[in-house]
């Protein structure tokens, strides 16, 4: 993914940078909490300052557990070519476990412990918008 | 606080009851209640009704009001709650607030619910953009309910060590206690074997493995002592009665998020943890002395991480516990003799109400064809949507 940013699924998730695809949460500035994606407010009960900045997230994580969908999930969900996807729960550090499809992992490789980098893959083709991405997991090294 | 006491309770069978409105059904449930109780609608000071989300209550939630204006129109409070599926705990939590504050001496909790068929939709009324969590998990993943259960189950897989044939005898228990509760939708018997056999939904977990959705309704009457005392009835004593939300830092997998920040120490599911201890702390009781637990197992991974979770044996002996019939309704402790979710599906305000029926009726011997022996003392415990939970305990 060079050039120009991506058309992705839903805005403000994800920002494209030098290095690759960042995911874009909030930091609290009281307890310094990591979020994803950016909230609202810190519901941290020990945190009393609770202003919050955007701050881009680690690139890179392990997997901490996954499943496979294996079946099709209803309309919001869009997809060409739909087959059977491993969904991944990625632990990015400082306590921060982020879910996401896994891209380029198939389900006799996918191993909880591995490392993965974010990455931003399209998920379907559309007549105005051309390739609309999300984000997704990718084997770390993959796009080193 | 005044003592409550349980007074009765009435369940519409669940299933697929295409020709009966959800008022029908919420009607039929508190009739079988009044009767079960021995009182009858005029002796009722106060309805207190989880409020459903997919039919009735006249597009506002509306659900008490409605039953009252069917059959009841005496004045009474109506107090509709939410909580999706822990709403119906929230409206027993309600009714026994007025009591036990000593407002009111007889009070009715009561769960009714159609639900739609296929995965539960999302909810009306949220934005199409990140800030809408419901909206995100579908569109940047298509994250299914079962997939947030699923990567539990698999996590507990690396833990524990957990069996995909372990992890199927649990359905094949729930199955086995369902086939003696008239009120259970799936009452036959299932194998191992019938459990590998059914679709795979989202790996490790099969098809029989997940609770459907139903169609269903209970009601719990609930009583003060000197109501009690006054008309003689025989009744069981709330021993507690608890609710909560989550905590945070917890790092249970939060139907509709699609990310958590997990902190050390707090406990897995803190929202139902959080009731359960307290309920523990109001009755005086502890794990050891429970007969009876109908919980939300809304997956066999329930079946086998949340007594672990409440404190009844230590993580990862949930196994074990089942392999050896530890959990069955003879068993040392009888998790979800009633056929639990997985035999009834969720019918999601009503689930609730339905958990507390069925300790009510464990207690007294009346679970005709699921019966615990000797039952003295049950729990319930019950999640829901937005990280609700609840609790309740009754003695005799």
């Amino acid at each position: 993914m060079n050039g120009a940013d991506p058309e992705m699924v839903v805005e403000g998730l994800v920002e494209m940078g030098p290095g690759g695809p960042r995911l874009i949460g909030s930091h609290c500035l009281g307890c310094g909490t990591l979020y994803f994606p950016q909230m609202p407010g810190c519901p941290n009960p020990d945190c009393h300052d609770k202003r919050l900045e955007r701050t881009l997230l680690p690139d890179e994580g392990t997997l901490y557990s996954y499943t496979i969908q294996r079946y099709q999930p209803p309309p919001l969900f869009r997809m060409d070519d739909w087959a059977p996807y491993v969904l991944g729960l990625v632990d990015l550090g400082a306590g921060l476990r982020v879910m996401g499809m896994l891209s380029g992992i198939g389900e006799n490789e996918v191993e909880i412990g591995m490392k993965l980098r974010l990455a931003v893959e399209p998920l379907y083709r559309d007549a105005e918008r051309g390739d609309v991405c999300t984000y997704m997991f990718a084997a770390a090294g993959d796009r080193a | 606080m005044r003592p409550v006491y349980a007074l009765g309770a009435g369940v519409h069978p669940w299933g697929k009851w295409p020709d009966k409105p959800q008022l029908q059904l919420a009607l039929e449930a508190m009739d079988a209640a009044l009767a079960d109780a021995g009182v009858a609608w005029p002796d009722v000071q106060a309805l207190a009704a989880a409020s459903s989300r997919f039919e009735g209550g006249m597009g506002w939630g509306l659900h008490a009001n409605e039953v009252v204006q069917a059959v009841a129109e005496q004045g009474m409070p109506c107090i509709n709650v939410g909580g999706a599926c822990a709403a119906g705990v929230i409206a027993l939590q309600s009714a026994y607030s007025l009591i036990a504050s000593g407002q009111y001496d007889v009070v009715a909790a009561l769960g009714a619910e159609r639900m739609p068929k296929g995965f539960i939709p999302r909810p009306p009324g949220g934005k199409d953009d990140r800030t809408d969590n419901d909206y995100l998990r579908w569109v940047t993943m298509g994250a299914t309910n079962p997939a947030y259960w699923a990567i539990e189950a698999r996590r507990r897989q690396h833990d524990h060590g957990t069996t995909a044939e372990t992890l199927a005898k649990a359905s094949v228990l729930m199955r086995r206690n369902a086939a003696g509760n008239r009120y259970a939708r799936y009452r036959d018997p299932v194998g191992v074997e019938e459990v590998f056999a059914s679709p795979m939904v989202a790996d490790p977990l099969h098809l029989l493995q997940i609770c459907p959705v139903s169609d269903g309704a209970a009601a719990v009457i609930l009583g003060s002592e000197d109501f009690v005392k006054r008309s003689g009835k025989p009744a069981v004593w709330v021993a507690g009665c608890a609710v909560g939300s989550g905590q945070f830092g917890d790092p249970a997998r939060r139907i509709p998020t699609i990310a958590t920040t997990v902190r050390e120490g707090i406990p897995h599911t803190s929202e139902v943890v959080g009731a359960v201890r307290r309920a523990f702390e109001m009755a005086g009781v502890a794990p050891k002395d429970i007969d009876v637990l109908e919980m939300a197992d809304n997956t066999a991974w329930h079946i086998l991480a949340w007594p672990e979770l409440f404190g009844f044996y230590e993580p990862g002996q949930g196994d074990w516990m089942l392999e050896n019939g530890k959990l069955a309704i003879d068993g040392e402790i009888a998790v979800n003799p009633s056929g639990g979710f997985l035999s009834f599906g969720e019918a999601t305000t009503a689930q609730a109400l339905l958990q507390v029926a069925e300790v009510l009726w464990q207690l007294r011997g009346q679970a005709e064809g699921h019966q615990v022996s000797d039952a003295k003392v049950g729990m319930t415990a019950v999640l829901g949507l937005g990280a609700n939970g609840g609790s309740v305990i009754l003695t005799r």
